[in-house]
């Protein structure tokens, strides 16, 4: 058996306005170099001007991600040459990253597994190249575009790992409101280094990289086809090969091409962007806003609330979700009915009208106040749900269709009773049935009578109650 | 003499009260262009359909002016002197430009060269050599070549330069105009092609150090699209211009001095010694201070360090992908290698060469660092005196501009301190000027004056008034040439 | 000395190549700044000093506001090439990039 060694790179797009080093769009868009400022050409007499959000948010990750935090802010150049690079370097920072050793914890299989972090640092995106069979065309839309890149330690050991830390880290942007992250965009996307290593073995075995990955489920397949095949390698004798693959459609990774050396970037301080420094003020600013992280809401919905870890899960797994949950919590409803109605009726809804939860109509504050209905026996939890709806549908709150269409649960047992009363008159068979014969399901046929007079509004165990009473008393009466 | 000959503020009131019209002054730019052009050479671009405009306050409108060919002009071939560019037509401005467009100023030309601004002699612009006005038979220096032999032979009253190691004073001490590099942000690099980042300038040459004054207080400012430029509202040259400067002290630095003192030709020591007596009579102090050598040896190789690392890396861009010059290749690379072979002269290519070994990573604490660790020291050690002074003044030059063929670009032992002893302006950013100060052999000698960052009108009222005193007449306003 | 091998491997590395007779020069550059550098390597404590990468500290830096400002159009984007294809730029295929 052979030990898994995986570290991942991450680059993720950062969600800014404009892009990391010009005043150009920073959108995705299907038009060709339409958001392209002279700085992302890498025209003769370019300077790049660095962005106040892009840096904000590079350190908020990093504060998020628990790394150490420079003390200013410099960007290094990397030189390279390639036909996506238009200046021939990369801005990026390799002397003070903004966050080193950091660490994302992650639940894996039900166990806390801390995937630890070499550093966080921010840098641009490329060009892109779309690839024709005799020629390559390059659109600038995408250069210049803010990239922030995480990267692990070889501390990862399993597909499931890396999968689930991708998960989690995707999570992350969203929570901190940092980047869509959507991968089918290329707003993430990651490298995959793996090697094996015998269990008694003390150095890294030989390391193949996967660059460029975007779906999660190619990483998973990756790693599995490559713990394969590089087992397979070293089972036969053989050496396993320095060099860089790629995953194809059938799922099987293919060689790319050999690392002859290593490549050699000549880094140094880019003498365009004076040193800003990291004040004690903008920390402050960014640890105030860092918001409760899904982690810590998990852990916190099964101790605190008595979640079972499927519903914890949905509820902190979505930041705009979980804060939804916890400002109904604030209102002081029952923890219960809360999760029941957000896991159900909320999320549902979403799901069927393919919005976000800032778009829905109904408020943390109105789905509170239908809950207490509930809590207090006003409302049925179907009558509940079906009120949720209609206020979806007409768009008005759900409290007010309550006051105007009298919907609210008949619980006034006087109320009750007259209507029953009438039920068991215009039916004197049923209530024979009753007394004579003893037949029970003469209760069920009230309680169904008794909510399809009163439009189902009728309080069904309230009703249930009184017919009883009520069938015993004309039994004892007729004695 | 022709108005075009005359001060910047004369030519204002000429315009001004209609004694000329820009449109006369533009015709009579272009015409001493184009005649000097076979001779001399300073001109990749002649611009016979620029805009004229009418004559408004400020000193600059309706005036012609020429700018060096690394300066971004919207709409105007821009080639930096390079064949990898002989084709590249800007879509912006330079910020320089942007300014001097709003003040009116008509720009008539893009002087020629050193490729790329990387060279000391004029004598590497793809469309040729460039010629000194005094005597042709002798280089400009360079690299702002072209605008310093452009004003020294009167085709317009100042053009626009830049300078990274000395490229705007070097060439203006040989011409016998003003070269002025001010302190390092105060004006906007948007839209200069780099060469050094760290170490370039935008700058003027001027016929007189008012002139300079003018050019710099129209084209500087904050700039949203260089970070390294700083508000400056409290820096106005040309409103505490004064030739007062009683009280300034100044110093010279001794190694420096003793060894043109120990040149075979006593003339130039004997020059500079009779501007120390000005100095004097304008009521300044002057003394000596000494800097170690050691430091001083080490300028030339930590420049060289420095420059060509920085500009490896900014030169990266020119791949004839998207712009450029490009050359033919059946893959990508093959076009990005034939179009910089092809592109770049011999001279450029040798430089990125040491540039990029530079900054490789085994020998990036020995020599990039260490280049870098120089220049902290030199920088400190001027900091620490500019605490005590106003100025440091030295010779521009160990001997006046060479005949060609006399000396080439390639790196070399000799003249060691004064190789580059004007670059520890670049190094710290220090405002810096030179001014003619005389003749040796019928050729034009001059003395460079510098000071604290951000001390410009200093540096410029230091200059004025050594300017009065010396009582140089430019080669423009001589009957005999 | 450097081998002109290695000059010629640098070169190719920064995607262009010269002449014997130009390497033969550059070698004899290399020599030049090599024995300057290496008396700097010997200043008494210069591994103490901090390194500076910029003239003077920038007190009046800031960062830029996250505003969309001045762009290209397309026609500015593809104004200096000829190679052009549906509002790109067209270079021959780039083999072995990332698809």
């Amino acid at each position: 058996m052979y030990k898994v060694v995986i570290g991942l790179e991450v680059h993720c797009q950062l969600k800014t306005n404009s892009k990391n080093f010009s005043p150009a769009p920073n959108e995705f868009t299907e038009a060709h170099n339409i958001n392209v400022a002279a700085v992302d050409l890498g025209l003769p007499g370019i300077l790049p001007i660095a962005n106040k959000e892009a840096v904000k948010k590079a350190l908020f990750t990093s504060m998020a991600l628990h790394c150490d935090l420079p003390d200013e802010i410099i960007f290094d150049r990397k030189n390279y040459y390639y036909p996506d690079l238009p200046k021939g370097y990369q801005i990026t920072q390799n002397t003070k990253p903004v966050g080193v050793n950091g660490y994302l914890d992650v639940i894996v299989n039900g166990k806390v597994k801390r995937v630890t972090l070499h550093d966080v640092h921010l840098e641009e995106d490329t060009a892109s190249l779309e690839h024709y069979p005799k020629y390559s065309l390059i659109d600038y839309n995408r250069s210049g575009t803010p990239l922030l890149e995480i990267v692990t330690n070889p501390c990862i050991e399993s597909a499931d790992e890396a999968v689930a830390y991708l998960e989690d880290l995707r999570d992350l942007f969203l929570f901190l409101g940092v980047s869509e992250a959507k991968s089918n965009y290329g707003q993430m996307r990651c490298d995959v280094n793996i090697s094996l290593m015998k269990d008694t073995d003390t150095e890294l075995g030989t390391k193949v990289e996967m660059k460029n990955i975007n779906a999660f489920n190619n990483v998973r397949a990756a790693i599995e086809y490559e713990i394969k095949r590089q087992t397979e390698v070293l089972e036969s004798g053989g050496k396993v090969i320095q060099e860089t693959r790629r995953i194809a459609e059938d799922g099987k990774t293919y060689s790319m091409r050999e690392k002859v050396d290593a490549v050699d970037y000549k880094y140094f301080i880019e003498p365009n962007i004076p040193s800003t420094p990291v004040t004690k003020e903008l920390l402050d600013e960014l640890k105030e806003s860092l918001p409760e992280l899904k982690g810590d809401r998990y852990l916190k919905y099964i101790d605190k609330y008595n979640m079972s870890e499927y519903d914890a899960g949905v509820l902190s797994k979505q930041r705009d979700v979980s804060d939804y949950f916890e400002e109904v919590l604030e209102s002081g409803v029952d923890t219960t009915l809360a999760v029941n109605f957000v896991t159900t009726a909320i999320l549902s809804t979403l799901n069927k009208l393919e919005i976000n939860i800032s778009e829905l109509f109904i408020t943390p504050k109105m789905l509170s106040e239908v809950i207490k209905l509930v809590s207090d026996n006003k409302l049925s939890m179907d009558a509940a749900k079906k009120l949720l709806y209609e206020a979806i549908d007409k768009k008005t709150d759900p409290v007010e269709l309550v006051k105007k269409e009298g919907l609210s649960q008949i619980n006034d047992e006087d109320k009750l009773l007259e209507l029953i009363t009438g039920i068991m008159d215009e039916n004197q068979e049923v209530v024979r049935q009753y007394v004579e014969d003893g037949n029970m399901s003469a209760v069920n046929f009230f309680v169904g009578q008794t909510m399809k007079k009163s439009n189902r509004q009728a309080n069904p165990n309230i009703s249930r109650e009184i017919i009883s009473k009520e069938l015993e008393r004309r039994k004892n009466n007729g004695k | 003499m022709h108005i075009l000959d005359k001060s910047l503020d004369e030519i204002h009131e000429a315009l001004k009260s209609g004694e000329v019209t820009s449109k006369e002054l533009l015709e009579e730019s272009l015409k001493r262009a184009h005649a000097s052009q076979d001779e001399i050479n300073s001109f990749v671009t002649i611009c016979d359909n620029a805009k004229v405009y009418d004559v408004e306050d400020n000193v600059l409108s309706g005036i012609p002016y020429a700018c060096k060919d690394n300066l971004s002009t919207r709409g105007v071939l821009t080639t930096a002197s390079s064949n990898i560019l002989n084709n590249y037509v800007p879509v912006f401005d330079a910020t320089c430009i942007k300014k001097l467009k709003r003040n009116k100023a008509v720009m008539m030309g893009k002087t020629v060269m050193d490729e790329l601004g990387m060279g000391g002699t004029g004598t590497t612009g793809h469309t040729g050599v460039v010629k000194n006005p005094w005597d042709t038979s002798r280089m400009t220096a360079g690299s702002s070549a072209g605008s310093a032999a452009a004003v020294s032979a009167g085709i317009v009253p100042y053009a626009l330069g830049t300078d990274t190691g000395d490229s705007i004073r070097k060439p203006a001490g040989y011409c016998g105009v003003v070269g002025f590099k001010p302190t390092y942000g105060l004006v906007s690099r948007f839209g200069l092609f780099a060469f050094a980042s760290s170490l370039d300038h935008v700058g003027c040459l001027t016929r007189s150090v008012k002139d300079a004054a003018y050019v710099i207080d129209a084209i500087k400012g904050k700039d949203e699209a260089d970070m390294t430029t700083f508000n400056s509202r409290n820096i106005q040259l040309v409103d505490n211009y004064t030739t007062d400067v009683k009280g300034k002290k100044l110093f010279y630095i001794k190694e420096i001095v003793e060894e043109l003192k120990n040149s075979p030709n006593k003339e130039y020591y004997e020059n500079f010694m009779k501007v120390v007596d000005y100095c004097k009579e304008c009521g300044m102090e002057i003394v000596s201070e000494s800097i170690d050598e050691v430091i001083l040896r080490s300028l030339y190789p930590s420049y060289m360090a420095i420059s060509c690392a920085e500009a490896t890396s900014n030169n990266s861009n020119l791949t004839g992908i998207p712009f450029g010059n490009r050359q033919d290749g059946s893959t990508t690379e093959e076009i990005m290698f034939n179009t910089r072979t092809k592109g770049f002269s011999e001279l450029i290519r040798r430089r990125f060469v040491i540039g990029s070994f530079i900054l490789q990573k085994e020998n990036q604490e020995k020599l990039f660092l260490n280049a870098q660790r120089i220049r902290r020291l030199v920088v400190d050690k001027m900091t620490e005196l500019y605490k005590k002074y106003d100025g440091c003044i030295v010779p521009n030059s160990e001997s006046i501009a060479p005949k060609f063929g006399e000396k080439n670009d390639a790196l070399s032992d000799t003249y060691l301190l004064f190789a580059e002893h004007l670059a520890i302006s670049n190094f710290g950013g220090f405002p810096s000027i030179t001014i003619p100060s005389g003749e040796v052999d019928g050729m034009p000698v001059a003395v460079n004056i510098s000071g604290p960052i951000k001390h410009d009108s200093d540096v410029i009222n230091m200059a004025a008034a050594l300017e009065e005193k010396i009582g140089f007449i430019p080669l423009n306003m001589r009957g005999d040439k | 000395m450097i081998e002109i091998e290695k000059l010629k491997d640098y070169a190719n590395k920064l995607m262009f190549d010269m002449n014997e007779e130009e390497y033969k020069t550059l070698q004899d550059e290399f020599e030049v700044i090599l024995k300057q550098m290496d008396l700097i390597g010997q200043i008494p404590d210069i591994d103490k000093v901090s390194p500076m990468t910029f003239p003077f500290p920038n007190e009046d830096v800031s960062l830029r506001e996250d505003e969309v400002g001045d762009y290209l159009t397309v026609s500015e984007v593809l104004e200096n090439t000829t190679h052009q294809v549906n509002d790109q730029v067209k270079v021959p295929r780039v083999v072995g990039g990332d698809e």
